[in-house]
């Protein structure tokens, strides 16, 4: 802390809570915990190797294996909190890929 | 698949009359597995055969299975990671449940999940996060004991603190439990003391980078193994400034002595999800993903390597080590020869729901 001087009284506060060795341990909570939506796993577009050939194939073979424990987030709908029948009508990702559609966020005011 | 030939000694008792006699049957291999929308399924593994379909409560996925020691329940971790059933395989009735999220904590078990080599307990990590209005409270992580008789929702006997960061366990013929952490890890689970059984993420290896685990499928108890596979980079020397390698290697635990290895055994050419070793000879390794590979352990030698038809997730064996079994993502199961790997057979998954990343398991009864 010798070159950051504190601007505003939190500020303050968190510098003397480090000098008093008061401030609490940083605790990673699983992702999943708060729905799939938090996840960012931005590196499955890419496998190991810097191309996709080692990527799961085909893709459908991986749809449900990562986005049911919310691995794979981004690409689709957070099915733990907000979405959870997204997929009911699509068993087998291979064979009912056409019946996964696109949500959109609904309140009162949308028909 | 060769047939084993065991002679029980079959005892019944009812209606105030005791019988005892000498009965020869033919013990088979089965698997249990599941797929969507909520089934899990006894095979036949001789036969190709579904033999029992059976409901699983709850909302489908992981899916992560561990089968009682008398192969007679399966114990299945559910509920987007939070509750484990357990589910006779030969009647479908659920006999066991462990409901670990409340309204206030949400719990998740991250594949966390061993039977004792008795079948009286079952343990699972907890990793709770408290739900506040305006905030989330990460909570400890906790080891946590069930009695398995004590029927639907069960609660907890006893709990230790467990390390966070921990997926796969299984239990050792002691006792002992076995976790996949940052390392691997051993626990009294009548005392809760912990140590460290294999040095991974904390490895004394000057010339290597941090391995890297996927842990995900309970499976190894057919060569009574837990054993994972990591990938890590190895460099010309302790500076670590020129790659020499990216390897493949196992962290092995031998569940009937306690024995530890750990070596590098490939370059990593292709990816593989999950692997076990021959039953009758360990320094055979079968790996899954994309492909089916054979590694030989001793000479550090690929055997063999076939493209498969789709990238399977999960791998078994038989239990002579025949046949190889690879399932999860879709719904399928593919048989394949283990000192050819020409492929043998496949049993379809009924309805077609996708098994995703449900466990294979393998044992013979």
């Amino acid at each position: 802390m010798k070159h950051l001087k504190p601007i505003n009284r939190k500020a303050e506060i968190v510098e003397r809570a480090v000098e008093g060795g008061q401030v609490e341990e940083v605790v990673a909570m699983q992702t999943i915990v708060a729905g799939c939506s938090a996840t960012l796993d931005p590196g499955w577009e890419v496998d190991p190797f810097g191309g996709v050939a080692a990527l799961c194939q085909p893709m459908e073979a991986d749809l449900y294996g990562c986005s049911d424990p919310c691995w794979w987030p981004a690409q689709v709908p957070d099915t733990m909190n907000t979405y959870p029948d997204w997929n009911a009508k699509a068993e087998s990702a291979p064979r009912d890929w056409r019946l996964l559609d696109t949500v959109f966020p609904k309140d009162d005011g949308t028909v | 698949m060769k047939k084993l030939l065991a002679t029980l000694q079959a005892t019944a008792i009812g209606a105030g009359l005791a019988l005892g006699g000498a009965a020869t049957v033919t013990a088979k291999d089965y698997m249990v597995t599941a797929s969507r929308p909520n089934n899990l399924y006894l095979i036949d593994l001789e036969a190709r055969k579904v033999v029992n379909n059976c409901e699983i409560p709850g909302v489908f996925s992981p899916a992560v299975i561990v089968m009682s020691p008398d192969n007679t329940i399966a114990y299945i971790l559910n509920d987007r990671w939070e509750n484990v059933y357990g589910i006779a395989v030969d009647s479908c009735e659920v006999v066991f449940s462990a409901i670990q999220s409340t309204e206030t904590v949400r719990v998740k078990t991250i594949a966390s999940m061993a039977i004792s080599p008795d079948g009286k307990e079952l343990y699972t990590i907890q990793a709770p996060v408290k739900l506040l209005r305006d905030r989330m409270e990460v909570m400890d992580t906790k080891f946590v004991v069930f009695d398995t008789s004590a029927g639907q929702n069960a609660q907890p006997v006893r709990s230790y603190p467990a390390p966070r960061r921990v997926s796969v366990m299984s239990s050792g013929k002691d006792g002992t439990v076995y976790m996949a952490g940052h390392d691997i890890m051993a626990m009294n689970p009548k005392t809760g003391d912990i140590e460290v059984a294999i040095a991974n993420a904390n490895w004394d290896r000057p010339t290597y980078g941090a391995p890297d685990v996927l842990a995900f499928w309970p499976i190894g108890t057919v060569s009574r193994e837990f054993l994972l596979m990591y990938t890590a980079p190895k460099f010309t020397d302790a500076s670590q400034q020129e790659l020499a390698d990216f390897v493949w290697g196992y962290s092995r635990v031998d569940l009937d002595t306690g024995e530890t290895a750990i070596d590098d055994f490939a370059s990593v050419e292709v990816l593989m999800f999950s692997a076990v070793t021959h039953p009758k000879n360990k320094d055979l390794l079968y790996g899954v993903y994309s492909q089916l590979s054979k590694h030989d352990l001793k000479n550090d030698k690929l055997i063999k390597r076939i493209d498969l038809d789709h990238t399977y997730y999960c791998i078994n064996i038989a239990t002579d080590g025949s046949e190889i079994y690879v399932g999860g993502t879709n719904a399928d199961i593919a048989v394949y020869d283990s000192e050819t790997l020409d492929r043998i057979a496949t049993i379809d998954i009924p309805g077609g729901g996708d098994m995703g990343t449900a466990t294979i398991q393998v044992f013979s009864r």
